[in-house]
């Protein structure tokens, strides 16, 4: 497969898949000998600096662990007029809350979310649950057996994220004179 | 607390004054950290006297508001009443007592580091919200082949995957058919009729029907009168719609009996 054909199938993955493509995995559906993870990946580097210009809608970017087409955020509000998009729906306090914990202590259980929090976060766990930002990781061996939780790729791909690693440590982000100021 | 309030209203124009503010807290320690914040002391070493009775204050002006005050609120306050008060009370000895507050100072740092933590994802989900990815088309997808990371795959979609199963196995293993036992003829019922009408000459076919509550055997009753009819061993009369129907003994002599055997009656 030359270098063209190559390049246009990766640009036509990028285009139809929903989840973050990989490269090892566009080698495979490939299946020539010739093409090699390694060269999938040159390509999607190349196709990455292509798009990364001014005046362009695309942009690749690198997350959980494969990369994903998107549209650059500035054109946003321009998306939405055209799609008739009036309001989106943003996490909610609580929403963010319970899943820095999970995204921070997982796997973790409801009671031990709800102790930190200092109230109840079923229902909060529950909408995380339905929008598939956080999954169920078997039960934790203890009184009542509660179920444990961890997130999902998708909180990857949402947040941004190549790894779960790459979340801050909460010690890094907390400092004494943005407490006692504000 | 609501009658002093009341007073208060009808008395002079003098409303309590409530702070200005009153964000919407997600929970008690959201609202601790708060007052924390706002008194600008150390976290390690709250005036827990000040602290709780700003807590309660805050309480009152909620509950003024009539926002709805959860029970985690009043725990809360009940615990704070409790740090006060040992706090107020002269112990025994200062050495080795263990500070009220430290299981207090725990918590509210463990919770401060989840806000930080919070506000980090509400920036990424602000700026993330405004990008856009590939939408595909139903039909472009095909089949519904889910794409999934088998980490992804947690108790609820197993659970899902195995009803699904289920469903398919369902439709391609359908419950045999039930066929229920045939409990009236229309060949026993030719003949019930047909000698029925020979011996009464007249026979009201409606009030017949109306005796049987068997609607299958109603539905028996009346093919075999029109059947009957049709090989013109009965004649069937109505004078006006809805009106009732007699069936009397028609031109034609029939051999029921015979009929059946050959099979005339219930083929054609």
């Amino acid at each position: 497969m030359d270098h063209d054909t190559l390049s246009a199938v990766v640009e036509g993955v990028l285009l139809t898949s929903r989840a973050p493509v990989t490269a090892a995995a566009v080698a495979e559906a490939i299946a020539e000998e010739s093409v090699t993870g390694e060269h999938v990946e040159h390509v999607l580097s190349e196709l990455s600096e292509l798009w990364s210009g001014a005046g362009r809608g695309l942009h690749l970017e690198r997350v959980a662990g494969g990369w994903r087409v998107v549209t650059p955020p500035q054109i946003d509000p321009y998306l939405q007029a055209f799609h008739g998009l009036k309001a989106r729906q943003r996490l909610s306090q609580a929403a963010l809350e319970t899943l820095a914990i999970v995204a921070h202590r997982q796997p973790v259980t409801l009671p031990e979310v709800n102790f930190i929090r200092g109230t109840n976060s079923a229902a909060v766990m529950r909408t995380l649950f339905d929008r598939g930002l956080v999954r169920l990781a078997g039960r934790k061996a203890v009184v009542g057996k509660p179920f444990l939780y961890r997130t999902t790729k998708d909180f990857l791909v949402h947040f941004g994220l190549d790894r779960i690693e790459d979340l801050p440590e909460p010690e890094s982000l907390v400092q004494e004179d943005s407490t006692l100021a504000e | 607390m609501r009658e002093e309030s009341t007073q208060t209203r009808e008395g002079t124009d003098e409303r309590p004054v409530l702070p200005v503010d009153l964000p919407a807290f997600s929970g008690p320690l959201d609202l601790l950290l708060h007052l924390v914040r706002r008194n600008k002391v150390d976290i390690t070493d709250i005036p827990i006297v000040d602290i709780c009775d700003q807590y309660h204050a805050t309480l009152r002006a909620m509950a003024e508001l009539d926002l709805e005050v959860a029970g985690e609120f009043l725990w809360m306050a009940s615990w704070l009443l409790y740090l006060k008060s040992r706090t107020l009370l002269p112990t025994a000895s200062e050495e080795g007592v263990a500070d009220p507050r430290a299981e207090l100072v725990e918590r509210l740092l463990e919770y401060r580091r989840v806000k930080e933590m919070a506000a980090v994802l509400y920036e990424h989900d602000v700026v993330r919200r405004c990008l856009w990815g590939p939408v595909l088309e139903p039909t472009m997808t095909g089949p519904r082949e889910i794409e999934l990371d088998w980490e992804d795959v947690d108790l609820r979609i197993l659970a899902l995957s195995y009803l699904e199963a289920l469903q398919r196995f369902a439709v391609a293993n359908p419950p045999p058919m039930r066929v229920a036992p045939l409990r009236f003829t229309v060949g026993e019922k030719m003949r019930e009729l047909y000698r029925r009408v020979l011996e009464e000459k007249m026979l009201p076919l409606r009030r017949l029907l109306r005796g049987r509550g068997d609607a299958e055997e109603v539905v028996t009753l009346v093919v075999a009168a029109l059947e009957l009819a049709r090989l013109g061993g009965i004649v069937a009369d109505q004078r006006r719609a809805f009106a009732e129907i007699y069936l009397r003994p028609g031109a034609r002599t029939l051999d029921v009996d015979a009929l059946l055997q050959e099979g005339i009656a219930g083929g054609s």
